[in-house]
């Protein structure tokens, strides 16, 4: 590769970019709010896809003896899945404890009602059926929820 | 008389005398010394290495070099690892295939990293180099074993498909029978990232029977620990092997086959695999493990107990990938053992967890630093560290190459002093002077990157994270480390200031990451419009950056240098700040 070439070294910024110098790493709140984000200033820190590490790979979809049928959960911005065992739950309701427990979020599924002002609080649960396809949770009897079910995502509203 | 020097050797005698000359780096100067040399070294290049695939084009490649015979490259940005990197980005490499179809008939090794690729892709790679050996698909997505099916069919001469930690639609097991009776000729097969429970499992052991030069083989989870014998009787020349699924109920009989089957194994030096492993069925190794060079037990969910059996079995042990259950107990073990000790890499078993559910502390990473004369290269997760154990480690080791430690919660202190860890890390760079790569975590302020930028002079590859206090740590960065080629940053208070007046700097390096920073709209669109040699891309999923006020910070910002100007496939959520393309939207 030659060398590059610049006649400067440095782009002076004009003055009119509102750029200060202080110490502050926040954005602008407002903007944020517009945005529909809910950027904590506060910790804990949002932080998506932390710690930086490679999505497990070449995982078994889901293991299934007599007694246990465990799936895969995703939430949506963490790489990193849990797996649940289906068998241990009796209903949606115990799923959807389990689930708000374990992602410390309230999950929105077919029989669930939602405060639709605080909307960001809340994930959407879907599942994957044999045929590829996602689906909302709640729709059909649980027996055959367990038969269709390949693995669950969780996702933001 | 200088003239006549120019002209005193035949090019027939340079072109030998440059074929000694394999390294990218030695070619490239080379082709510097004189327009003679240049055109003579030019068509007489085989092997090229492009570290970012929208740096140029392909016709600009096939252009300068006619001949090549194997390429390397590679797409998303690193970060793209972490999921930061939305899908659709880009990285396609089928026009590459397409170009390299028609203008290098006779071209042999592909190797990817980080693209997607197509069946298309791959249909193309098999229809088109008649003498195509070598793919490597490292990190790469998009394909299925469709794909597979017709690079194996095809390709009469293959002798290495390695497609390690990609994502695979896996439709079939059935594409491994498409390899013709006739391929002998493998030395290298990696399907451990496929995920289907089925293999066919009779066409792999078919194949592996019949390629006597089979080197390298990594299974995947599908096959299963009763079946391991069989693949390794027929293949007892291999010196890498990854296993499959290394679990069942203990049975003597199966434990006693399997034993032997790995002690017929008199070169192997290198495992992988280990999914889900019952340490019971470990000591069938204990044969090998006094050859064993490279381990990697990162899926091996065993406790630190089995661990510091099975490492302690491995004197010559150079490189260890392992869980965080191998604790501070494991890696003092490691120390005393394992003196040829060069690469540790040490995985969180519970990254999200709120407490620690190992014992592992900066302890394990300062006995290995400190037993361990040779080691260079480092990656490790824990949940706390000290300026003191940094120190030491630096103290210790001084020719580490490369640095990585991610303390899982950021911005945590010094846990004793509860100071930032400035000093630690300013020890690390300054101590290590052939440091090449290096990743910060933990609590650090603008200091840390002034000791980088006086200091770091080898440094190729910085990762922030969570890290400074203000434009002064990036300029520090920027104006002082003279190799560095790719920064990546996130959630930083970096903003336009260093960025801007460091403008040159980012030309004379790959690529720059940003993201959650305070780079504004306007500082991008002025850096694109000044530098044309630069691609500067705004990335944001919510909304186009120009509908809000100039001085908003951009989501996440991508900087590379490129002699093909600004990419035309790029999605939605992308855009150019070149200024000619931005006008024409």
């Amino acid at each position: 590769m030659g060398r590059p070439t610049s006649s400067s070294s440095s782009i002076d910024s004009p003055n009119h970019f509102a750029f200060s110098s202080t110490a502050s790493s926040q954005r602008d709140l407002t903007t944020d709010l517009r945005l529909g984000l809910s950027i904590s200033i506060a910790p804990p820190f949002v932080r998506e896809q932390w710690p930086p590490m490679k999505a497990a790979v070449a995982e078994e979809e889901h293991e299934c003896n007599s007694s246990t049928f465990y799936v895969k959960v995703y939430m949506e911005g963490i790489p990193i899945g849990r797996k649940l065992d289906l068998l241990a739950h009796e209903s949606y309701y115990d799923l959807i404890r389990t689930l708000e427990h374990m992602f410390h979020t309230n999950i929105i599924w077919a029989e669930a009602e939602m405060d639709r002002d605080h909307y960001e609080k809340y994930h959407v649960l879907t599942y994957e059926d044999k045929e590829g396809d996602w689906m909302m949770v709640g729709d059909v009897p649980w027996e055959m929820f367990l038969s269709a079910v390949r693995r669950l995502k969780i996702s933001k509203c | 008389m200088q003239k006549k020097m120019a002209y005193s050797f035949p090019d027939e005698v340079l072109e030998q005398v440059f074929s000694f000359i394999q390294s990218d780096k030695d070619r490239n100067a080379v082709s510097l010394v004189c327009k003679s040399w240049d055109e003579i070294e030019r068509w007489c290049r085989r092997k090229v290495f492009i570290g970012n695939c929208y740096a140029v084009s392909p016709r600009m490649v096939i252009r300068r070099f006619p001949e090549v015979r194997s390429i390397k490259l590679k797409g998303k940005p690193h970060f793209a690892d972490f999921n930061l990197v939305p899908d659709g980005w880009g990285g396609y490499v089928l026009p590459w295939i397409a170009e390299m179809a028609g203008a290098y008939p006779w071209l042999e090794e592909i190797r990817l990293k980080r693209m997607v690729v197509t069946d298309e892709s791959l249909e193309l790679i098999a229809k088109s180099f008649k003498n195509f050996k070598v793919l490597v698909l490292f990190s790469c997505e998009g394909f299925s074993t469709d794909g597979l099916a017709a690079i194996a069919a095809s390709c009469k001469n293959l002798r290495e498909l390695d497609l390690r930690e990609s994502e695979v639609d896996d439709l079939s097991g059935h594409w491994l029978a498409h390899f013709p009776e006739t391929c002998t000729s493998l030395v290298s097969l990696n399907i451990s990232c496929l995920r289907s429970d089925e293999v066919s499992f009779s066409a792999l052991e078919r194949l592996v029977g019949r390629c006597p030069n089979l080197r390298s083989l990594r299974l995947n989870r599908a096959v299963t620990l009763d079946k391991i014998a069989n693949i390794l009787r027929r293949a007892p020349q291999l010196v890498d092997f990854g296993t499959g699924y290394y679990a069942a109920e203990l049975q003597p009989d199966v434990f006693s086959n399997l034993a032997g089957a790995f002690s017929s194994c008199k070169e192997l030096k290198s495992l992988s695999g280990f999914w889900d492993v019952v340490p019971a069925y470990l000591p069938a190794l204990y044969s090998i493990c006094p050859r064993l060079t490279s381990l990697n037990l990162s899926y091996a969910t065993i406790q630190s107990p089995d661990l510091i059996k099975l490492v302690s079995h491995c004197p010559r042990l150079q490189r260890l990938l392992v869980l965080d259950y191998v604790e501070d107990s494991g890696l003092e073990e490691l120390a005393s053992s394992c003196k040829d000790l060069q690469e540790l890499r040490v995985f969180p078993s519970d990254p999200f967890g709120a407490e620690p559910n190992v014992s592992l502390t900066e302890q394990g990473l300062v006995a290995v630093s400190l037993g361990c004369p040779k080691l260079r290269s480092v990656l490790y997760f824990c949940r706390r560290m000290s300026n003191a154990a940094l120190v030491t480690i630096a103290q210790n080791r001084p020719n580490l190459t490369r640095f990585r430690l991610c303390i899982i919660e950021p911005k945590t202190p010094d846990y004793l002093t509860l100071e930032p860890l400035d000093v630690g890390f300013g020890a690390i760079v300054e101590h290590c002077k052939d440091l090449r790569r290096l990743s910060l975590s933990g609590l650090l302020t603008d200091h840390v990157f002034e000791y980088i930028g006086t200091y770091g002079k080898k440094l190729e590859m910085l990762s922030v994270a969570f890290a400074g206090d203000s434009d002064l740590g990036l300029h520090h960065v920027l104006s002082g480390c003279e190799s560095l080629r790719k920064l990546e940053i996130r959630d930083c208070p970096f903003g336009d200031k260093a960025l801007l007046a460091n403008a040159a700097k980012l030309e004379t390096m790959r690529s720059l990451w940003m993201s959650s920073c305070a780079v504004s709209f306007g500082a991008c669109k002025l850096l694109g419009q000044k530098m044309p040699k630069l691609n500067v891309e705004v990335i944001d999923e919510t909304e186009p950056p120009d509908s809000r006020p100039e001085s908003c910070p951009v989501d996440k910002l991508y900087i590379y240098r490129s002699v093909a100007g600004p990419r035309f496939d790029m999605p939605p959520f992308v855009w150019t700040m070149d200024e000619a393309v931005r006008i024409l939207h």
